[in-house]
């Protein structure tokens, strides 16, 4: 409804946000103090808006995720002449050795339903984690429930295998929650885990070894 | 078995080195910053993003959540901004609080995911999504719930045009002042003043319009 008096929108709501003192008519003109109290409110509900909402639990984990990809991608490759970068690739194709297996995580849920979401289960069923640690001397494969219980470390648990450079292991999800595989890989010891996925990944990162995140679980 | 996915993950990096960081003028520190700014005179990066990350991760987030027009572009502009936050670090220069600088970068993470997602609406002209919730009614004012409200005004946020909700949500939601802003949008506080002033009867009418009158 449209209020006899619009001053306070053409000027108050002005003079408000330049901090200037109100003008006097403000104070007794009744649609003007209608008009200062609907928008006191307006702005308590803009201050308040999204109040409930959380980042998804795992969120820091996939910065330094996210962080560590970027290290590993200088800028500077993107600066070498198109001819430069066709050569430089052409040499690595045939002069060097082939490159051994870049590190990977496969994750299956078993005894999920053929139309089971991608990123949904039901408590009991498994999720069967297969990771490629490309031969590197520190490697542990993890699993973490809603961002801080350390469900699973491989080696270490009795569902952990190691063929080769792969290691693999089943776990059990036996309650509802979100579970995220991460595999840590480094030349030098890995940090202790158990602070929660997002400490153990910054700490990981910190020390320049590699994280990998796999897609996190929802179990309901 | 069913319901096999690969996930290609995150490759490997170096240790890095972090240079002791040049002197800042520490003329607008907000409170609690002081640890973060501690971390980085040590040259500490990954403490100071750690502890950046925990004072405003939920609050650059809201403001995302806001800013974009779904969840994942919001997680996308809310993890990059961080990660941009990190590689900046060594060059922030202390010309505003850390709280700014950051929402700073958030501001421009999210008004570039807005253009590519728009650009990549308009080739590919995509269904609109149906409503989460039905719309209020317009008279069911005394029903709306609070969850409503908020719906609507989310919704109203959303037909501002970005630079308008973005000097908005600033404002009212993160209460960054407009000489603040004005550093971060290149533009004069007192413009700034006037378009969010005139912005705020945009906003009432079109909560009237949905029945969620403030």
């Amino acid at each position: 409804m449209t209020p006899a008096c619009d001053r306070f929108e053409t000027e108050g709501l002005l003079q408000l946000e330049r901090g200037e003192p109100l003008d006097e008519h403000f104070v007794t003109c009744p649609d003007c103090l209608e008009a200062r109290a609907a928008y006191a409110r307006l702005r308590q509900d803009i201050a308040g808006i999204g109040a409930g909402d959380e980042p998804p639990a795992d969120w820091e984990a996939r910065v330094w995720a996210r962080l560590a990809e970027r290290k590993r991608r200088p800028r500077w490759i993107w600066l070498l002449a198109p001819v430069g970068a066709a050569a430089l690739a052409a040499t690595l194709f045939f002069a060097l050795p082939r490159t051994p297996a870049e590190p990977s995580l496969v994750q299956e849920l078993v005894e999920a339903g053929p139309t089971r979401r991608a990123t949904g289960a039901h408590p009991g069923e498994r999720l069967h984690l297969r990771a490629e640690t490309a031969g590197s001397p520190q490697a542990e494969l993890r699993v973490y429930r809603n961002g801080r219980d350390l469900l699973l470390r491989c080696p270490g648990d009795a569902s952990c295998q190691r063929k080769g450079s792969e290691l693999s292991a089943t776990l059990l999800l036996s309650s509802p929650g979100t579970y995220q595989a991460v595999l840590v890989l480094d030349d030098d010891p890995l940090p202790p885990p158990g602070k929660g996925l997002d400490p153990d990944a910054g700490a990981a990162f910190a020390q320049g070894a590699r994280v990998l995140l796999g897609e996190e679980i929802a179990v309901r | 078995m069913a319901d096999t996915r690969e996930i290609l993950l995150s490759p490997s990096f170096g240790p890095f080195t972090v240079r002791p960081r040049a002197m800042m003028r520490r003329t607008d520190i907000v409170a609690g910053e002081d640890e973060v700014l501690a971390a980085l005179e040590r040259g500490d990066r990954h403490a100071a993003l750690r502890l950046l990350m925990r004072d405003y991760g939920t609050a650059v987030y809201r403001y995302c959540q806001q800013m974009v027009e779904d969840d994942d572009l919001a997680d996308e502009a809310h993890q990059m901004t961080f990660v941009q936050a990190y590689e900046g670090l060594l060059r922030f220069g202390g010309r505003s609080s850390l709280r700014t600088w950051l929402f700073g970068i958030a501001r421009h993470r999210c008004l570039d995911l807005l253009k590519i997602s728009r650009r990549r609406q308009k080739r590919f002209q995509l269904m609109p999504e149906l409503p989460d919730q039905p719309a209020p009614a317009e008279t069911a004012e005394e029903n709306l719930t609070v969850r409503s409200r908020t719906s609507a005004l989310s919704g109203c946020l959303r037909e501002l045009a970005p630079r308008v909700r973005t000097a908005v949500l600033l404002r009212f939601q993160q209460g960054v002042t407009y000489e603040e802003m004005s550093g971060l949008e290149g533009e004069r506080a007192a413009t700034l003043q006037a378009r969010v002033a005139r912005a705020l009867p945009v906003l009432r009418r079109c909560l009237e319009r949905k029945g969620a009158a403030p």
